[in-house]
This record gives structure tokens, C-alpha cells and sequence, in this order.
């Protein structure tokens, strides 16, 4: 007869032999984290350390190196990001083997390195929804480790306004028989609010600091050039203005920061206030600040906080959504849900696109992952509700005879921007991806596509803008990224009349083409142009951290 | 193209070095000498590999405001950190040797009327010696020192600091060397940069990254209590203009009554500053700050430039301006 409460009889054995840990309630002493892990966490099991590219388990992270590799080692990790030190120490350790996860960004080149020596096994790169997915199948964690802001001694925690990852990793991991540990800023008598209840976490411990968080969302307007400004003016009125887009995501980046700053100026001179930018699926962006203020927007969900933002978000209830408490939630599996199916319109930046139009943050010597960019960025074939601006795209779909039969359906807008040469006069179009490269080396089955050609509808370079979705044949698509690819080595190969061609099809798009005078496209047009005017836009609310004040 | 007129509003910290030259002067004024179009540029820099700028980073030329004949010398914090090369450095003396040798014909010409003579403007960015060529950026930090020197009794030499990368290096001694200094609080003015600081003497001394930290140690508004930025003006280029008019209309002696340097009575004042840092051992410019008398200090850095002229108390007592 086969057993059915083994994982239940486990979890209650590990449990138990913890109690002797625990100081009140569900507290254990930080002292105490490298004993409790050793007792809890058992060999091969799969772990989940709370981490993203904002908050950071980091204390528990550093103590899950700490412990010893004879009883702890061959854990698989599952979690978001490899974005510490530690996260990759622990397998340098010996105490993990295998990594699942979604995101690399600064631990990317170590990454890349190991997985090449054979110091991690690599499963999957992952984009958060599917990572947060596949917990609910077969990746579920036996113990999560996650950070909250505050815990009472019952074990119920507030997450607040860096909510994040922790509802998703919790819900797996507990309804599943796991082991839940927190650590905590600090233990108080009564929470603001609770986020995770107290039975569904086992043990709390108060950090000797407070969780990292990266703000990773701030732009300093005083960094925008007048090659921002230019772009921002071209995709204002060429994309946001020509489809009427309400509902978006903008991607990390001076671009769509710069976007931001132009809505209260260029924005309310072509009349579109109320036309466009009217929900946003964002984290609270400080260069949103001037739109807001002017009443462009009417709803922003976020993914995470960002650092100085809490007492602003706090005053906008109308915009942004808060607890009981007032502050801040920001549950990123949520977020990136309504970013996957709820925006008409993704619109980023990349490194790297080819001359198909597939684009990759992916160099040869760096695994950096995707987060939540290719669920935004991609047209999401379980759609089924329509908008103005999803039906005009899709009818404007130059193959969609070929898809459907003529059948109507609309799409998604997927806009890449970027300037034809990047930092180091890096050139942003090229003829094979780099991604290519890395997938040989670090032996993953497929190149590491941020967003595929056949998703992407719109190319924005200083240039004008390519509407590849109006293509209708590969090769007519591969002319119409030419014509916007500059002096690259892609762009070089264009062909005069060919790109004059495209542009009678309105395939492509100059800035005369569409009448915006160069001579205005410069840092004038900005709402803000420093930190400063953001925190005074904000009537002092905005409080940025101090790599971000110049005074 | 936009006006004389719409360019004074325009921030002074985000301006061109050709921008600061140009706007500061009267309208119609400025006359650019040794421009890109006399493409003199740094031998250097093409042995290195390295790309030229045909104004070698540094803008020179003559104008007038009021009366005056002006000379500028301004600095491009854009062509590799505003270094000072050899072309540049040599640019910079070739405008003192054009302001004396005018200083000369002006005071026979108009003698006992100073609204008639020259003067110079010197807009810093800049980190100091430009690296590729170090011997002769040093050779012109000393011969510009040595020009100030000259010009002194004769011709009126005023340090402008409000751009982005501030006054660092070796030039932050040749602006601690001139008659006065204007800043606006987004200004900076050292010799060793942050980076540099938190590279020899490591993070928990000074936190490169800590932009605050850096305004509090080097801005405007500190070095404007400390008495080393004798003006504070806000961040217009119409700001800096209107106080550089207003010196300008001073008689040569008041004008010069700022220097830092130059006696032995202002190298005492100096000796007796370290003494007492050594005494007070400051953790924060902070603290200095409540030193010369001010309470609230944390909020000096959120006050706007006016708000903090009419309360600040600074070393010298009271606000300069």
C-alpha cells in the first residue's frame, strides 16, 4: 500500500527537531540561523531563496553559506535571482548543485563562468511567471527563505511596500508540506498589516539588518540626452499617439523614462492627455512623477517598490495600490499577470537585436537571465479581450491571412528602442546574436531570445520607427530593419530605394516623415531634468537615496 | 535657434562650455580666439590612439559686459573629463597674455577709470592634468598659476564652478588661486575626486557612490560656509552673469579683498582651519556646519538657494553675498 502523508510526516520531523531553536513563538535568534538551517534543510532538497532584482533575503542567503557542507550540500535552487555573492557561493561551497532560476543581472559573468568550469548545473533560465509556474508543478521548494519588513512573534509577517516574490513562493512552498523561514527587519507587538498569515510560516528571524533593495527603477533625468528626447518625441507620435495606447508596461531604462518626462510637455502639445498612458502595469517610477502630477495617469500596479517612493505612493491612493495600512502593495506575481495579458502595449530597451528582429540582453560571457521582460514582451496567444489599440495593430498585421485565414484578431504592440550604437560604440544591430555564442558555451538547448522577431511590431532608432508588423514577408521585414539600423554593419546594408519604398507603405517612418522638428528634440523638452525637480514635482514627498541627490 | 535672451534662464550646470562663454558676456559680444576652426588640437592624443577635439576641450575668447572687455576661459567637462592638455593649457595663457597686453593699452588710455579695464572669467570643469599628456598638463597648471600671479594689482581674475563635473585636481588649486570664486550649490570644488578618496582610503572613509555625502563635502553650500565660494548663485547662467555684473561694478580693491591666498595674515587663517579640524575632528561637513552656529543642519542641503542665503550662517559671519 503506498504512503500518502510522507511529505507531511517529514516536514513535522524537521519541525520538531527546530523547537529547541525557538526562543518565543515562532522567533528564532539570529544567532541561531546557521543551527536551524542545518536542522530543517536536508539534503537534495529544493530551495528557495526570496531575492529579485529589488529585494533581497540577503541575510539568509549569507547564512545558508555558513553552513556545514557534510550535512547540507546538494541543494537545487529555485528561486528569481542569482543577484548576490552568496547565491553563487553556496555552490563554490559545495552546498548547492543545481540552480533553477529567472534572473542574473550583476552575478551574470560569474555565472557564466562556473556553469563552464562544471561548478553548477544549470537547469532552466526561466521568465519570473514561468519560474513562480512551475513552483505549482514540479519545482516546488521543500524550504523557502524570504524576507518580509516585520514580523509579530506569531509568525505573521508584513511584506509592505516590497511585497514582491513572497505571496507566490510562499503559497507553493507551505500548501505543499514545505518549511517557511523569514527574516525580518524587525519583531513587533502589532503589524501596520498582515500580508502572510502566521500559519503559514514557521520560523521568523530578526535580521541584525535590514533586507537589501535595490533601486533599480530610478533614473536621474540629468543623464537623458538629446538622442533620448529625440526618440522619445518619434515614438510619442508615431506609436503611442497613432494607436491610442491606454494600457502599458515601459521596460527599464532611459528611454521610456524619458518618455515619462515628455508626457506633460511634448505629450499635452499633440493633445493626447486622456488619449494615451492611462494605466500603467510599473513600478513606481520617481520620472513618472510629473505625469501623475499633471493628471495624465489614472492606475499604476507594481511588481516591487523603489527605494524613496514610499511616502508618494502612500499620498496617491487614487493611483497606486495600497493596503489597509496605506502603504504600498506589490505583488509581482499579479503584476506580471496583468503585464502578460492586461497591456496593450510593452515598449523597452535591448543590447542587442538581429537583422530578423530578435533581440537579446545575452553576451558571450554573461548568463543574465530574462525576469519578467519576454512575458511583457511577446504578443500573449491566450488573448481573448479586445482594445482599440490591440485590434488596430492586429489588422494591420501584414501576414495575417497567413496566420488566420483573414480571421480577425488583434495584437499586441512589442516596441524595442534603442540608439544604432550602444555604450562603447557597441553596435546595436548585428548580424547573429551574441546569444548564440553563450548558448554554446554555457550548453543551454537554445539561444537565449529576450523577445523573438515574429513578436516584435515596432523598432524605434533615432532613425524613425520600422512597423515590422506591417511586413508581409521576412525579407521585406529584414529591409525595413535595415533602414532604421543606421551606420551598423546591418544598417549599412540598406538600399536607398528600397527604403523609399518602405517608407510610401508607411512601413517606415522618419522624423520628417512624421513632422517633428529636429531642432526642438533636445533636454528643454523634459518635464524634470534632474532629482531635484522630481522631489520638488513631488512637494517633497519623492526622497531619493543619496547616490541619487546632488546636493 | 534661441535667443541671448531664452539662454540666460537656461541652467547653468547643463551648459556648454561654449554655452557658459557665450551667455555670460553681453549679447552679441563673445568673440571666440583660437576656435575649432583654427583646428589646433593635442599632438597626443592620435599617438595614443586617442580621438581629438579641435577646441582641445577648452573654449577661449573675449567679449564685453558693460564697459569691460572680458575675457573667458571655459572648460568642456564632455571632451575627457575637462582634462587639461597641452593645446588647452596654452589656450588658457594665451588669454592672460591678450588681457594684459590689453590691461596696458586701456589704463594709458583711460587712466583712474576701472569700468574701461579688462578682466577674466575662468568657468571650471574639469578633473586637472589630462593623463595622456601629463608633463605638459602639469606645465600648464603652473603656468597659469603663474599668470594669476602676474595679473595681480592689474587685471580682476574670477573662478565660476556650477558644472556638472565640478573642480577637481590640480585646477581646483588654480581656482583657490584666483581673486574670488561664484558657485552655484550643484558646484563642486576639491583636489583629490571621490573616487580616488574611496579607492586609497577605502569605503567607510568616503563613500564614492554617496552622492549627498559628496555635495555636503564638496557642493556649493559647504564651501560657501567654509568662505571658499564667496558667492552662491543659483543655477542660471543669468545667475552667475548677474553676480560676476555685480562684482564687476566693484572698485578693483574690494574686488580682491576675498583672496584666500596671499599674505601672511590669510596663510595664518588657513593653518588655523587645520588646527581646528584637527581639534573638532568633523565625522560630517554637518557638524562643521553647526560648528559656525547653525541649527537644523540636516535640512541645509534640501534649502534652495535663496533660503539658504538669507538663513545660513557662515565662518565669515553672516552671507557673503
Amino acid at each position: 500500500m503506498s504512503e500518502h502523508n510522507s511529505l507531511k510526516r517529514d516536514r513535522t520531523a524537521r519541525i520538531q527537531a527546530a523547537i529547541p531553536l525557538v526562543k518565543m513563538g515562532k522567533v528564532v535568534e539570529a544567532a541561531n540561523t546557521v543551527a536551524l538551517l542545518e536542522t530543517v534543510i536536508r539534503p537534495g532538497d529544493k530551495v528557495n531563496i526570496e531575492g529579485n532584482n529589488q529585494k533581497q533575503a540577503d541575510f539568509l542567503a549569507k547564512e545558508l553559506c555558513k553552513v556545514n557542507p557534510e550535512i547540507v550540500h546538494d541543494l537545487h535552487i529555485v528561486q528569481s535571482a542569482i543577484a548576490l555573492d552568496s547565491h553563487l557561493d553556496i555552490f563554490e561551497k559545495g552546498i548547492a548543485s543545481k540552480v533553477d532560476f529567472s534572473f542574473a543581472g550583476p552575478q551574470a559573468n560569474r555565472l557564466a563562468r562556473m556553469v563552464k568550469e562544471g561548478k553548477i548545473q544549470l537547469g532552466s533560465i526561466h521568465t519570473y511567471l514561468e519560474l513562480y509556474a512551475r513552483y505549482f508543478v514540479d519545482l516546488t521548494p521543500r524550504v523557502a527563505m524570504v524576507a518580509a519588513v516585520q514580523a509579530d512573534v506569531n509568525g505573521n509577517l508584513y511584506t509592505g511596500f516590497n511585497t514582491e516574490d513572497s505571496p507566490a513562493i510562499l503559497e507553493a512552498t507551505r500548501f505543499k508540506q514545505g518549511i517557511v523561514i523569514a527574516q525580518v527587519n524587525e519583531i513587533v507587538d502589532r503589524l501596520p498589516r498582515i500580508d502572510i498569515p502566521a500559519d503559514w510560516v514557521d520560523f521568523v528571524i530578526e535580521a541584525p539588518d535590514p533586507f537589501y533593495v535595490e533601486p533599480l527603477f530610478t533614473r536621474d533625468p540629468a543623464q537623458i540626452t538629446d538622442a533620448h528626447v529625440l526618440r522619445g518625441m518619434i515614438a510619442l507620435k508615431g506609436i503611442y499617439a497613432e494607436y491610442g495606447i491606454q494600457r502599458l508596461n515601459h521596460g527599464i531604462g532611459f528611454d521610456t523614462a524619458t518618455i515619462e518626462l515628455l508626457l506633460p510637455t511634448y505629450g499635452e502639445e499633440l493633445g493626447l492627455k486622456g488619449k494615451i498612458c492611462s494605466y500603467f502595469v510599473l513600478n513606481p517610477h520617481p520620472t513618472l512623477i510629473p505625469a501623475i502630477e499633471a493628471g495624465w495617469v489614472e492606475s499604476v500596479y507594481c511588481f516591487g517598490g523603489e527605494v524613496g517612493m514610499e511616502d508618494y505612493v502612500k499620498a496617491r491612493p487614487d493611483i497606486f495600490f495600497l493596503g489597509p495600512d496605506d502603504s504600498l502593495r506589490s505583488n509581482r506575481a499579479f503584476g506580471q499577470v496583468a503585464g502578460h495579458y492586461a497591456i496593450d502595449m510593452f515598449i523597452g530597451s535591448t543590447l542587442q537585436i538581429d537583422k530578423y528582429g530578435n533581440s537579446s540582453t545575452a553576451t558571450a560571457g554573461r548568463i543574465a537571465g530574462f525576469g519578467g521582460g519576454p512575458n511583457m514582451g511577446c504578443d500573449p496567444r491566450g488573448r481573448r479581450h479586445s482594445s482599440e489599440a490591440w485590434l488596430r495593430c492586429g489588422a494591420e498585421d501584414g501576414i495575417l491571412h497567413e496566420r488566420t485565414g483573414g480571421l480577425p484578431r488583434g495584437r499586441r504592440l512589442v516596441v524595442q528602442m534603442l540608439e544604432t550604437f550602444g555604450e562603447k560604440w557597441a553596435p546595436s544591430f548585428v548580424e547573429k546574436l551574441d546569444a548564440w555564442e553563450l548558448a554554446k558555451a554555457a550548453g543551454l538547448d537554445i539561444p537565449p531570445v529576450m523577445i523573438y522577431g515574429d513578436d516584435l511590431s515596432h523598432i524605434v532608432t533615432e532613425e524613425g520607427i520600422a512597423y515590422l508588423h506591417r511586413c508581409s514577408s521576412l525579407e521585406q521585414r529584414t529591409a525595413a530593419i535595415r533602414a532604421v539600423a543606421g551606420f551598423t554593419e546591418v544598417g549599412m546594408a540598406a538600399d536607398t530605394a528600397e527604403t523609399a519604398k518602405l517608407r510610401e507603405l508607411g512601413i517606415v517612418k522618419t522624423p520628417e516623415d512624421l513632422g517633428i522638428d529636429l531642432n526642438r528634440a533636445n533636454r528643454n523638452m523634459l518635464a524634470a531634468k534632474n532629482v531635484r525637480d522630481l522631489v520638488t514635482c513631488s512637494g517633497g514627498l519623492y526622497k531619493p537615496p543619496a547616490r541619487f541627490r546632488n546636493w | 535657434m534661441t535667443s541671448w535672451t531664452e539662454m540666460q534662464n537656461r541652467s547653468f550646470y547643463e551648459a556648454t562650455a561654449r554655452q557658459r562663454a557665450k551667455y555670460l558676456l553681453d549679447e552679441g559680444t563673445f568673440h571666440e580666439l583660437v576656435g575649432p576652426e583654427a583646428g589646433l588640437s593635442s599632438p597626443h592624443l592620435p599617438v595614443l590612439g586617442e580621438a581629438v577635439s579641435f577646441d582641445d576641450g577648452v573654449v577661449t575668447g573675449v567679449g564685453k559686459i558693460g564697459r569691460r572687455p572680458v575675457f573667458v576661459i571655459s572648460q568642456e567637462g564632455r571632451f575627457i573629463g575637462g582634462s587639461v592638455g597641452e593645446v588647452g593649457g596654452a589656450k588658457m595663457v594665451g588669454v592672460f597674455q591678450s588681457a594684459l597686453a590689453l590691461y596696458e593699452k586701456a589704463a594709458a588710455k583711460y587712466p583712474g577709470d576701472e569700468s574701461r579695464l579688462p578682466a577674466i572669467l575662468i568657468s571650471f570643469e574639469t578633473g586637472g592634468v589630462r593623463l595622456h599628456e601629463a608633463n605638459a598638463g602639469l606645465l600648464a597648471h603652473a603656468e597659469v598659476m603663474e599668470q594669476i600671479q602676474i595679473c595681480r594689482g592689474k587685471i580682476p581674475v574670477l573662478s565660476l564652478v556650477g558644472s556638472k563635473l565640478g573642480c577637481f585636481g590640480g585646477m581646483g588649486f588654480v581656482s583657490g588661486a584666483t581673486d574670488l570664486t561664484i558657485m552655484s550649490e550643484l558646484g563642486r570644488v576639491g583636489l583629490t575626486g571621490p573616487e580616488v578618496i574611496e579607492e586609497v582610503l577605502g569605503k567607510r572613509e568616503f563613500d564614492a557612490s554617496n552622492r549627498a555625502l559628496i555635495y555636503r563635502t564638496t557642493g556649493g553650500k559647504h564651501r560657501h560656509i567654509m568662505g571658499s565660494a564667496n558667492y552662491l548663485a543659483a543655477d542660471t547662467i543669468h545667475a552667475f552673469r548677474a553676480q560676476v555684473q555685480r562684482i564687476l561694478a566693484l572698485p578693483y580693491a574690494e574686488i580682491t579683498a576675498h583672496r584666500s591666498i596671499g599674505s601672511p595674515a590669510l596663510v595664518e587663517e588657513q593653518l588655523g582651519l587645520t588646527a581646528l579640524a584637527a581639534e573638532i575632528k568633523p565625522k560630517d561637513a554637518a557638524e562643521v556646519w553647526a560648528y559656525y552656529g547653525n541649527a537644523n543642519c540636516e535640512t541645509i542641503p534640501d534649502l534652495s538657494t535663496d533660503e539658504f542665503l538669507q538663513h545660513v550662517k557662515t565662518r565669515k559671519g553672516g552671507s557673503a553675498s
